[in-house]
């Protein structure tokens, strides 16, 4: 374990060892172990040295570890920016225009969105955000809803977004 | 831990629910602290703190009501709980010191709980404060009746002892200490409860055949991977009650003989997982879970696994092999989890509110739950109301409750001026129920009758302004995305039906792509191997029913007229005015200084710009993007601008003479316009350009219609229509004044004379009120008044004169008899909010001190002794609940009341008269309108096509307009089999600038009149922007028409 550089950080041995003992021959395990291991590393992702770790550790083929890391939208196979944004396309909040939030945040930042996938993650070649959207937070009430760093807005629009977004580009 | 020191603890802790010491509640849901809550809890404990004051401070869950978060409670010793919403830091600290001094913070406060059933035990707060509704008389809560529901927003979710305290854990107890495990499955199965997750298979019969198996090692899961977008039930379920999960999943443990339960959440609920977490350790702690339960041998444990974002994974073989650690992708069954599941064991999977239901059913019994809800699905379900709706929240109804109970009484409609459209239910596997059908009742069976399903609960209001085809496309693009891809028919069928609605949101669909989505749907739904694709294909098929036209305006327009499909329309705006005018083209015209050529790019979209600048309804306004930065643009007011301006210059006559040579050569096709009114002009002014031979018929003395006859003159001088109207005629439109349909014009002799007819004739009937004494003396009608004046006569009408009605004639004929020194009265029988009519035109009237009597409702005219009007007799209405257009249905309340007054003027609406039609066979409405084809506008005589309020209705003078211009459109394409109308228009090249960093500026207004200086006369009120004001608000446009 030496000086490993930012763009390719993976969790230390002892920290995936710890985690994967918390979780053995508990119902889940494999999927509770890929969680933990994304949320350890700080650039919250699992690199392939990850998977290979756990599929070697957990005696489970790579094969279907990489099956289930490719299959489920939580795993990252790419490092995320510093900060994520996202934005929340269920059915409420698409009712109420969360389609044109997401494009304005493009704008904001200087993406290009192409294409209309629901599951698009764009990271800002900077490395600073992390777009992504959620079928659902379940905070239908109060919709649009977008959570930056964790923290859900709710009831949002353009200008309280540009609000909230101009404090973290200045901060640059 | 044995049973009776669960009674022992309840009665020691009964006093967390009812202190002897005041107690703050704050509702720390994720909803709740999403919306401050959090921070307000952080105010309590200081202000508590700091000031020393004997009070509790409780966090709670969530009480169901999302939009008033967030939501406080303050418990007194004796007196009712009362409700405060929306409560901020300000609130915070005046609660407290009203506290303090024994008073009542009245702000924000929303109702009051006098006692309270959880179901497991009663509480009574205490009575008092009668002035503060109830909180079943709230609408939001009126008619809901909390089962699962029954301790959210009134417990401690993290600390046992407080569910304890309210008699929780006592149906344990019972099942366990008093029944056999078949017992209880058979109480569970008379309770006749179905499977709360979407699917309604019978719990009772799902249990027994688990509890039948034999094996060794059993588990049971709890399916709480609420996957549907909008569905957030299940979520405030465990956030605000953990242990009414637990218990009831404990109590079938038992009963199925599990020894381990599993609780799959999303990770997208990291405060449900907490929640739960804690739940159970707390659990553990009192030995209600683990080994040796109660000291019965009954051995249970719980653990919980975490999903990872695939929606999939609430289908149930799916979710198992999630937590085996494969990718989640559904298994054919047979087998069933309950032979073969979890590791190859018996596995009984619910979800997260069957489970909820169980502890009440075990301890209130099964026939108890039956009287709830319908005869094939008793009980109760929670729904999630979002969407365009006022009261968003968690509603919990009886099954079998109608579905306008939840959108017109609990939600209160969409709170805005617009209207409900359609609500879709049951998520991605749903369908879209249109306004017609709301008095559906919501239950298993009866959505599906209408091809929708109730699903998880989850249902989301949509308004106009919500596009039907983008709402399918939106949920095949989830579908298709959350497809796990293993068989064809899903994999590849919502892939390709994802790809045709896209097509068809962007311009290029055609009427065959709609033939291949309902074969492909079919298709889809027969034979995909799990629910996700069986149900998928239901958005589009529902959408295709309910709502095809959406679909062909698509196709055949290339309009999305909800504003929604960006590449159709190229600004909200110019998508919302009925004439499609390019609006951010003459604003940006006028930016660079071009005003000649702004006016030209007008008058081509509008050949009435100065008119319809002053009496529109101004459509435009409604979606103008600008209104989220400060207010809409006032897109009319400049086109009246351009309008006024070129006219005071002279100037207009070059652009006439351009257009007069530019008509196209003469087709020798001959076309009759019945008519002149805003759609016969307008479809006059198109078809002569494109060079057929016009001659308009017109029943009164002078074109215009109502806007020459109707509209009086302070809002629309009759000069400005005059030059508009000699524009028309200067194109070579022939007029023939004072021949009226029926009377001296025959349809027969016009389809004998010309090659097509279009009629225009508008509504001019006025509807009767059938009311005692309607034909006294002393009694007109709206109309006839307003015709009167616009002729320069002055109507024989008394003194003290009662206007019935609340649209635009009444206000009309209000403002111009006062003018006329009359006193005047307008009576209306809902509340000022719900008057039709122009808000500025209330807005004036008020000013004018017009008075006004709402909610009154004629009931008859007294007439004296000579037979003339002496007093209109009025019932006075009280504001009911919401109705299907969106406003309060007046209550009649049994007290009348007599206006004095000599005249009464009736305004109540008006109707096409269409007796001279109905003998040609033409096909009407009901009410008398004319039937047409919506998209080439034919009636049933492919001869005669039709238009304007002929056709809608009393609409507006602009809409009206719409209609006439892509009549002509089609008139022409019918009668040269081309498609010319782009031959009428002309590129005009501007900027495309947007700018760049909009900072606030309200609109300019332009100056208006006194009133002590218009109220005894005709003259215009508004003068109009001047140059420095419209220069000033074209800077105020967006540009978002602009596409990078």
């Amino acid at each position: 374990m030496g000086m490993e550089t930012q763009t390719n950080a993976p969790v230390s041995g002892e920290i995936l060892d710890e985690i994967i003992e918390k979780h053995r021959e508990k119902p889940g395990m494999l999927l509770t172990t890929l969680e933990e291991a994304q949320e350890k590393n700080p650039l919250k992702y699992l690199p392939g040295e990850t998977l290979s770790e756990i599929s070697k550790k957990l005696k489970v083929p790579y094969a279907q570890v990489y099956s289930v890391a490719t299959f489920y939208s939580f795993f990252n196979l790419k490092p995320q920016g510093k900060h994520s944004i996202v934005v929340c396309r269920g059915t409420a909040c698409h009712t109420k225009g969360s389609k044109a939030l997401l494009d304005d945040i493009g704008k904001i930042l200087g993406i290009k969105h192409t294409g209309d996938d629901a599951e698009s993650s764009y990271t800002t070649p900077d490395n600073l955000f992390t777009i992504r959207t959620v079928s659902c937070f379940g905070q239908c009430a109060q919709s649009p809803v977008v959570a930056i760093d964790n923290v859900i807005y709710s009831n949002m629009n353009s200008r309280k977004l540009l609000k909230i977004l101009s404090n973290y580009t200045l901060s640059l | 831990m044995k049973p009776s020191e669960i009674e022992i603890l309840r009665k020691q802790h009964r006093e967390r629910i009812l202190p002897a010491t005041p107690m703050i509640l704050v509702g720390m849901g994720t909803c709740g602290i999403g919306n401050g809550a959090g921070a307000v809890y952080h105010h309590f404990e200081k202000q508590l703190s700091e000031n020393n004051i004997d009070c509790k401070l409780k966090r709670t869950g969530c009480f169901g009501f999302c939009a008033e978060e967030p939501m406080v409670m303050l418990y007194q010793p004796g007196r009712p709980m009362l409700v405060y919403s929306k409560v901020d830091e300000r609130d915070v600290k005046r609660i407290m010191d009203n506290l303090q001094k024994n008073k009542l913070y009245k702000n924000k406060l929303l109702c009051r709980i006098d006692e309270w059933d959880f179901l497991t035990s009663e509480v009574e707060f205490g009575k008092g404060y009668e002035d503060i509704p109830h909180w079943d008389e709230v609408p939001f809560f009126k008619g809901q009746k909390k089962v699962v529901l029954r301790h959210a927003g009134l417990i401690d979710p993290e600390d046992i002892l407080d569910y304890i305290a309210v008699g929780g854990y006592n149906a344990l107890v019972k099942a366990i200490m008093g029944y056999k495990p078949a017992e209880v499955v058979d109480q569970v199965m008379a309770s006749k409860l179905r499977g709360r997750g979407g699917a309604g298979f019978p719990t009772g019969v799902k249990w027994s055949i688990m509890q039948k198996q034999d094996a060794r090692q059993k588990y049971i899961i709890c399916n709480a991977d609420e996957g549907d977008p909008g569905a957030y039930m299940n979520r405030n379920e465990i956030e605000s009650d953990p242990h009414m999960l637990l218990e009831g999943m404990m109590i079938g443990a038992y009963a199925m003989g599990a020894s381990e339960g599993i609780a799959y959440v999303r990770a997208e609920y990291p405060l449900a997982v907490k929640r739960l977490r804690t739940a159970i350790e707390q659990a553990e702690q009192l030995g209600l879970l683990g080994e040796n339960i109660l000291g019965t041998g009954f051995s249970f444990k719980m653990d919980i696994v975490e999903g990872a974002g695939a929606f999939v994974c609430g289908e149930e073989t799916a979710l198992i092999a999630s937590i085996e650690g494969k990718a989640g992708r559904p298994l054919p069954r047979p087998p069933y989890p309950a032979s073969k599941g979890l590791y190859g064991k018996p596995t009984n999977i619910n979800n997260v509110e069957t489970w909820c239901n169980v502890p009440v059913i075990i301890e209130k019994g099964a026939e108890w739950f039956t009287t709830m809800g319908t005869e094939r699905s008793p009980g109760t379900k929670v729904f999630s109301l979002v969407g365009k709706v006022k009261n968003t929240g968690l509603v919990e109804l009886p099954l079998g409750s109608k579905l306008e109970q939840f959108v017109f009484n609990i939600g209160e409609g969409t709170g805005t001026s617009k209207r409900v459209k359609a609500v879709q239910t049951g998520g991605p596997s749903g369908g879209c129920i249109p306004l017609e059908f709301f008095s559906t009742p919501v239950d298993y069976e009866s959505l599906a009758g209408i091809g929708a399903i109730m699903g998880s609960g989850g249902m989301v209001v949509m308004d106009q302004d919500n596009c039907m085809v983008d709402v399918a496309r939106y949920f095949l693009e989830f579908n298709a995305g959350e497809s796990c891809g293993k068989c064809t028919p899903c994999r590849e069928g919502t892939a390709q039906a994802l790809a045709i609605l896209t097509r068809i949101t962007q311009g290029q669909g055609t009427f065959a792509d709609l033939a291949v989505l309902e074969l492909l749907s079919g298709v889809i739904k027969d034979s995909s191997l799990c629910a996700l694709g069986q149900t998928a294909p239901n958005p589009i098929l529902t959408t295709l029913k309910y709502f095809r036209h959406e679909y062909e305006e698509h196709i055949r327009e290339k309009r999305c007229h909800a504003g929604t499909c960006e590449s159709l329309f190229m600004a909200l705006c110019e998508n919302s005015c009925p004439l499609h005018m390019n609006i951010p083209g003459y604003i940006e015209l006028i930016k660079e200084d071009r005003v000649e050529e702004a006016f030209e790019l007008t008058l081509r979209d509008n050949p009435l710009p100065g008119t319809i600048g002053r009496i529109c309804h101004f459509h435009c306004q409604m979606r103008c993007r600008r209104e989220m930065l400060d207010q809409p643009v006032s897109q009319g007011e400049i086109h009246r601008y351009l309008a006024d301006t070129m006219y005071q210059l002279g100037k207009e006559n070059e652009i006439y003479n351009k257009l007069v040579k530019e008509r196209l050569p003469a087709t020798g096709k001959r076309i009759a316009i019945v008519g002149a009114g805003p759609a016969g002009l307008t479809a006059a002014f198109y078809l002569v350009r494109l060079g057929h031979d016009i001659t308009v018929y017109e029943a009164l003395s002078e074109a215009g219609g109502v806007a020459r006859f109707g509209i009086p003159n302070y809002r629309l001088p009759k000069d400005v229509l005059r030059k508009e109207v000699r524009l028309i005629k200067k194109l070579g439109v022939k007029f023939r004044f004072n021949r009226r349909l029926g009377d001296n014009l025959s349809l027969a002799e016009l389809k004998n004379e010309f090659d097509t007819i279009y009629l225009a004739i508008g509504a001019w009937k006025d509807i009767d009120l059938k009311i005692p004494g309607e034909d006294a003396k002393g009694v007109f009608a709206g109309t006839k008044i307003l015709e009167e004046i616009a002729l320069g006569k002055i109507p024989k009408v008394g003194e003290r004169v009662v206007i019935v009605g609340g649209g635009n004639v009444a206000i009309d004929t209000a403002r111009s008899l006062l003018r006329l020194g009359k006193d005047v009265t307008i009576v209306y029988r809902r509340g000022k909010g719900d008057m039709p009519a122009n808000a500025v035109e209330i807005s004036e009237s008020e000013e004018e001190m017009i008075n006004y009597r709402f909610l009154a409702s004629p009931s008859g005219i007294i007439t004296g002794k000579s037979g003339r009007v002496k007093a209109l007799r009025v019932e006075k209405m009280s504001p009911g609940s919401i109705d299907s257009s969106g406003r309060k249905k007046p209550v009649p309340t049994g007290v009348f009341e007599e206006i004095p007054c000599d005249t009464v003027v009736l305004a109540v609406g008006e109707r096409v008269d269409s007796g001279c039609l109905a003998e040609n066979n033409m096909e009407l409405t009901r009410d008398g309108r004319i039937v047409i084809d919506p998209f080439t506008f034919q009636t049933s005589d492919p001869q005669i096509y039709a238009g304007g309020d002929a056709v809608s209705g009393p609409s507006t003078a602009a809409e009206a307009m719409g209609m006439a211009k892509k009549a002509a459109a089609a008139m022409d394409r019918a009668l040269t089999g081309e498609n010319r109308f782009y031959l009428l228009s002309r590129p005009f090249n501007y900027r495309d600038v947007v700018p760049a960093n909009p900072k606030p500026a309200s609109k300019n207004v332009p100056r208006r009149l006194s009133v002590k200086d218009r109220v005894n006369n005709f003259n215009e009120i508004s003068f109009g922007f001047t140059g420095e004001q419209a220069r000033n608000e074209v800077e105020r446009c967006l540009r978002c028409d602009v596409k990078h």
